[in-house]
């Protein structure tokens, strides 16, 4: 291929000079070597384009700097030399449209940002995580940038009302405002903001722990395009605060109320328009006060919901999932945690309207039983389901999300941590069969705390307790791939030894329910399968069905007629005795 | 459908060295500036003069608009999602793999008949052969001519140093 190319390219360049004295690329318009130079991804290649000729220089000049992309702190500093000098080939600075440190993180210091000042023209400056950075170095950078449409400073802890109420002062044109984790910044920031940048449209105040109402109803009622505000752990803020935004932001698409816990329903039932339309994301997350009247407001007014986050709101029952439902096919995120009043009747409702539901959190809803299980399989576009203590579950709750062969092509994340029923077979049938899956949590389940299957797991975070370390097992990327491997590896080897042995002979095997995990769990097991082993045989292709073999040599005894092929069975009869 | 139900209706298009093509007009509606042009002047015996294009460069775009005539019409807002995908299709690799000066004729003809898809793939594949090379190898690939005297490029060069490769 290369050698190929090579000769191909020898072919034009030989050709060339005698049909024409100039070669096709150098006689084009700049306007299409601008065009070719956009697909010119790599900072490095459009370096070298900006070296091959003047006019290819003042075409991609431009490019390169209009956001300028850094391998490191090293090439920041080469740029700020640049700037410094006194002669320079084009006004590099003003060329800089976007600046983005947010991956060089504690590297950026005040003094570098000085040594920006120059860039006047700056559009969007992402400064989150720049943690060692000070009103200092940002009061400089600002002074003079006019055009300022969006300024991300999120977490930069030493950030005080000083650089906001700057920004509201200069940044006439702000869009954006990112000063999430700034916990200095209070009302006398937001409200110089708030009063001058009337084409703010995403303001992002989370954990900004100073605002009180006051901010956010001058925000409302000064910035009418606001499309995002994200109130996240603003603990002050109480009903009066969110009237005013209903009434006035019209356009909003996205609120965020997480842990405002002073918000009734009246912030819902009492002010929201009858129909409010646009709004796409609703996070209400530890709003404890809120009940089943506010979803029925809601579902009502925003029939387009998207995203809708219910986690810890421990008035939520039944009804309340059943005003959601309404929602239909628009909801495609429902976090429900925690939401323990919950149960598989309106789960069951849930699952049989939203049907485009992508994402569902049911963490803690301890009532849940296989019952919603099975409905919830029926997702054709389910990514993510987490069932984190949902202890009722079974490994027929597992069998039957592969079953119908419906969500094993979209499942990519599975928490099934503190499930403490499920067995190894099951969750390997799950893993073998949704190709996928890219995340599977079992913290707490005992058949999975065993070293030689903890090691693909997860490093448990710092923070944790000894003993929670213990009961860690969390397998993402990679880990799931070895999970898969290492099971069905030892299954295999398992199998081998039977044979050669001479123990394993595919056709009697026989095994009663035995030596899985205990007694107690392994009997409910066997009563689950006789009511849902009828469906679960059918299919027997290859190692994925090595689960459902399992399950009917556990029940061989009592049906046995309904024999899988000998090698199968004998698969299921390996895994049992290892695990 | 939109190819099915006007199948029979064709408009003639005459390349700048007076070749006349008859051409379906769903295939020649690839084009804006055709698609508004058969729509301003209805049906028409006339043929329509391309001076920009010659007999070789519109065949072969022809044969480009021919094979997608039932592609979704590019919207704007796929713009920006196309940019960032460098990837082309196969069937467009092949109808590309022709010589350089072919290639840089097609990406003319495609901006002048505001072909959008097309003149975005031509873009694509000069900006592949583009990477990973030398400016001096750019240069050779390309038969530019370096214009910059060794002072100039050498301070363009250092300015830019914080460019690097990776």
């Amino acid at each position: 291929m290369a050698s190929e190319k090579l000769l191909s390219e020898q072919a034009v360049k030989q050709t060339l000079p005698s049909q024409n004295s100039l070669a096709k690329a150098a006689t084009i318009p700049s306007e299409l070597i601008l065009q070719i130079f956009k697909y010119v991804t790599s900072t490095a290649d459009l370096k070298s384009c900006i070296l091959v000729c003047k006019s290819w220089c003042r075409c991609g000049v431009e490019l390169l700097w209009h956001k300028p992309v850094f391998t490191g702190h090293g090439s920041l500093i080469k740029l700020i030399f640049t700037l410094s000098r006194n002669t320079q080939t084009f006004p590099y600075a003003l060329l800089i449209r976007r600046l983005n440190f947010s991956f060089l993180g504690e590297s950026v210091s005040d003094e570098i940002l000085k040594r920006l000042s120059s860039c006047e023209r700056l559009e969007r400056l992402t400064l989150g995580g720049c943690r060692r950075l000070t009103d200092n170095g940002l009061l400089k950078l600002l002074d003079k940038a006019d055009g300022l449409v969006a300024l991300d400073v999120s977490d930069i802890e030493n950030l005080t009302d000083a650089v906001v109420e700057l920004v509201g002062e200069r940044c006439r044109r702000l869009q954006g405002l990112n000063v999430s984790l700034c916990k200095k910044i209070s009302d006398k920031g937001i409200l110089a903001v708030a009063s001058r940048c009337r084409s703010l449209r995403r303001i992002k105040l989370s954990s900004c722990e100073n605002i009180t109402d006051e901010s956010v109803v001058i925000l409302a009622k000064n910035c009418p395009h606001l499309l995002e505000l994200d109130l996240t752990n603003c603990h002050q803020i109480t009903n009066e605060a969110i009237q005013p935004v209903f009434e006035n932001c019209t356009q909003l698409r996205e609120l965020r109320l997480a842990c405002c816990t002073n918000l009734t329903d009246e912030s819902f039932t009492e002010t929201m328009p009858t129909l409010y339309e646009q709004l796409r994301v609703l996070d209400l997350t530890s709003c404890a006060l809120v009940t089943d009247q506010t979803l029925l407001k809601i579902a009502h007014s925003a029939p387009k919901l998207r995203n809708l986050v219910l986690a810890k709101c421990g008035n939520i029952t039944d009804e309340g999932v059943y005003h959601i439902t309404r929602l239909g096919k628009h909801l495609h995120y429902l976090h429900l945690g925690h939401c323990s009043r919950i149960t598989d009747h309106s789960i069951t409702h849930l699952a049989r309207h939203c049907t485009r539901l992508r994402y569902l959190d049911l963490a803690c809803c301890t009532q849940l039983t296989d019952a919603s299980v099975f409905e919830l399989s029926h997702l054709p576009k389910l990514r993510r389901i987490g069932l984190v203590k949902c202890a009722l579950i079974t490994d027929q709750a597992i069998y039957a999300l592969i079953e119908n062969r419906v969500v094993q092509h979209t499942l990519e994340r599975v928490h099934l941590s503190y499930c403490v029923n499920l067995t190894v077979p099951a969750v390997l049938e799950l893993v073998n069969s949704c190709f996928r899956l890219t995340h599977l949590s079992l913290t707490g389940v005992p058949a999975f705390l065993r070293p030689e299957i903890q090691q693909f797991c997860r490093q448990a975070p710092k923070e944790f307790t000894p003993h929670q370390r213990q009961v860690f097992c969390v397998f993402s990327g990679k880990g799931v791939k070895d999970l898969k491997q290492y099971l069905n590896n030892t299954v295999i080897a398992q199998q081998r030894n039977r044979i050669t042995s001479g123990v394993g002979n595919t056709n009697d095997q026989v095994v009663g329910p035995a030596a899985a995990v205990g007694a107690d769990i392994e009997e409910s097991v066997v009563s689950e399968a006789e009511g849902a082993g009828g469906d679960i045989s059918e299919g027997g292709e290859g190692e994925n069905e090595n689960g459902h073999n399992q399950n009917d040599n556990r029940n061989r005894n009592r049906v046995p007629d309904r024999n899988p092929e000998g090698e199968d069975g004998d698969v299921g009869n390996a895994l049992l005795d290892l695990f | 459908m939109a190819s099915e139900s006007s199948e029979s209706k064709k408009v003639t298009l005459k390349s700048c060295d007076d070749v006349e093509f008859k051409v379906e007009i769903p295939v020649a509606s690839r084009s804006i500036l055709l698609k508004n042009m058969i729509e301003d002047v209805g049906e028409t015996d006339q043929s329509i003069p391309l001076p920009n294009v010659n007999e070789k460069v519109l065949k072969k775009v022809l044969e480009w608009c021919q094979h997608h005539v039932n592609d979704p019409q590019p919207t704007n807002d796929d713009d920006d999602s196309r940019r960032r995908n460098t990837e082309i299709d196969d069937w467009d690799q092949r109808f590309l793999n022709v010589e350089q000066d072919m290639l840089f004729e097609i990406i003319l003809a495609a901006n002048y008949l505001d072909i959008k898809p097309l003149l975005d793939i031509g873009c694509k594949t000069v900006a592949n052969m583009i990477k990973g090379k030398s400016p001096e190898e750019i240069r050779n690939t390309f038969n530019i001519v370096n214009d910059f005297t060794p002072e100039e490029e050498e301070q363009i060069r250092k300015e830019n140093e914080w460019a690097e490769d990776r």
